[in-house]
């Protein structure tokens, strides 16, 4: 029986899970920056997410069984791993002209960390870009009514510290594989190498030739269809359709 | 006590060496900062958006009607071979037009014979 | 100069004679950048003997008005106007007013602060 009472304990008991906070109002709401207050340093884990999850309603038996945990976790905010020695290893910073999007795609983006195993801290607002115009309303002269036009870009900078390098190139190309609408993105990586640089060599060469050729068939979002049979598969497929839209 | 010319010659290099500078003890003027500037040709010729497909060159292409009698529209009896979608900004500009004509406010007729403007009374017709 | 110019029209926005003309300098100083840069580079070097440095300087002197990068002017693409063209819009101050009212430029609005 899964969901036996014994089994539950034994795991709070082992291991101390850091506990996941819900968003304010109980509905999953993005964290909104107030106007004019200090934001401190993002936050990790306290004092209070080292405490085990004991459940109050333990005597009870659930009526039906529960969401799978990463399903339930998507209406919390996202889990975040901690960096053993703190040495950046990517810095992401994301731009866009509106709020929205771009606090959902943060989201996603620590998300991905979380799953991908990279210690990920952010989303820090750096400050705003104002670019303003001002513009003489009628097509010619009349300079002295003008109108005052701006375009304003939020910033966010999302930093993975004590990352692998090849992790983060894949969270990276995941990011950009599931592109949001209105945002830019870009990044620095940095990651240790051997002094004096490296030097091509034979062996080197043949590394590269082994690493490149492994991961040719994986290159491509779509694998070859060999037969009308698998294609019939694909185009019928509830995926397609579903992404092609309601018709 | 000061430092001979040959040491600071000497540390300069290494300098450059580390850094991957150009080694110029003695400042001559070698044009390098024209080698050095990046190349912004294709920056400035990408500066007019290119031609796109448009609804007007889709039904100038597709948008032909087959004169009857060929072998197409033998078996099948029609003479239409449009593929013509509605073209909204053309629409507007015809309605707009028709607009003025009805009004009488359309453009003039357009003259034959050129008018020429002669430096005293009266314009002279060519 | 009409050699340089394409015989099918390149540009989707706005088309006049001054237009094409601009647009035609543009390619034909992506052209000949390369050389024109290795020309100056020539007259520069105190090093190289003074007849090549004169001979790079004649020949620069002679290249085209069309390869000269000086003549390239930025223009709107909506009503090819040359003056208050911005850099961000490549449209003149009115064109960009209008886009601006109507809601096409992303992230443009009124300030008021």
């Amino acid at each position: 029986m899964p969901f036996s009472l014994t089994r539950r304990a034994a795991l709070h008991e082992v291991s101390l899970v850091a506990r996941q906070r819900a968003y304010p109002d109980c509905s999953r709401q993005p964290m909104l920056a107030l106007a004019g207050s200090r934001r401190s340093k993002a936050s990790l884990s306290g004092e209070a997410d080292r405490k085990p999850n004991l459940s109050t309603q333990a005597t009870s038996e659930p009526e039906s069984p529960r969401h799978p945990r990463s399903v339930q976790a998507l209406h919390l905010k996202p889990l975040k791993r901690e960096a053993e020695h703190g040495i950046p290893s990517c810095d992401l910073q994301l731009r866009s002209y509106s709020l929205q999007p771009l606090d959902f795609f943060c989201d996603f983006a620590l998300r991905a960390a979380y799953y991908l195993g990279l210690p990920a801290y952010g989303p820090v607002p750096l400050p705003r870009i104002t670019q303003r115009w001002t513009v003489p309303r009628s097509h010619f002269i009349f300079k002295k009514s003008q109108e005052n036009f701006e375009r304003i870009t939020l910033r966010r900078l999302i930093q993975i510290k004590d990352g692998n390098p090849e992790t983060v190139q894949l969270w990276l190309a995941y990011l950009r594989k599931h592109q949001y609408y209105g945002i830019g993105m870009k990044a620095n990586m940095w990651e240790f190498s051997e002094l004096g640089g490296q030097s091509v060599t034979k062996q080197n060469t043949r590394q590269y030739e082994t690493d490149i050729n492994a991961a040719w068939p994986h290159l491509g979002q779509v694998k070859p269809l060999e037969s009308a049979l698998e294609a019939d598969k694909v185009l019928n497929h509830r995926l397609s359709s579903e992404a092609s839209g309601p018709r | 006590m000061s430092v001979p010319r040959s040491r600071m010659l000497d540390l300069m290099k290494a300098q450059c060496q580390v850094f991957a500078t150009t080694y110029n003890p003695d400042g001559l003027r070698l044009g390098n900062k024209v080698l050095r500037q990046r190349l912004r040709g294709p920056a400035l010729a990408s500066y007019y958006p290119r031609k796109v497909a448009t609804v007007k060159m889709m039904n100038q292409m597709f948008g032909m009607k087959v004169p009857k009698g060929t072998e197409e529209n033998e078996e099948t009896g029609s003479s239409d071979r449009s593929l013509a979608t509605w073209d909204d900004a053309e629409e507007d500009r015809t309605t707009y037009v028709e607009e003025l004509k009805a009004r009488g406010k359309g453009n003039p007729k357009k003259k034959k014979e050129a008018v020429v403007k002669t430096k005293g009374f009266g314009k002279k017709k060519k | 100069m009409s050699h340089w110019r394409k015989k099918t029209l390149d540009i989707g926005c706005f088309v006049g004679s001054r237009t094409v003309r601009d647009h035609t300098k543009r390619l034909v100083f992506e052209q000949h950048e390369a050389e024109r840069q290795a020309l100056r580079y020539v007259i520069r070097n105190t090093s190289l003997p003074a007849r090549a440095r004169a001979e790079a300087q004649l020949q620069l002197q002679q290249m085209s008005n069309y390869t000269r990068p000086t003549q390239i002017r930025n223009r709107c693409t909506i009503g090819g106007h040359t003056r208050g063209v911005f850099r961000d819009f490549k449209m003149s101050r009115f064109n960009f007013r209008m886009q601006a009212m109507a809601g096409v430029l992303p992230g443009v609005k009124r300030a008021s602060w």
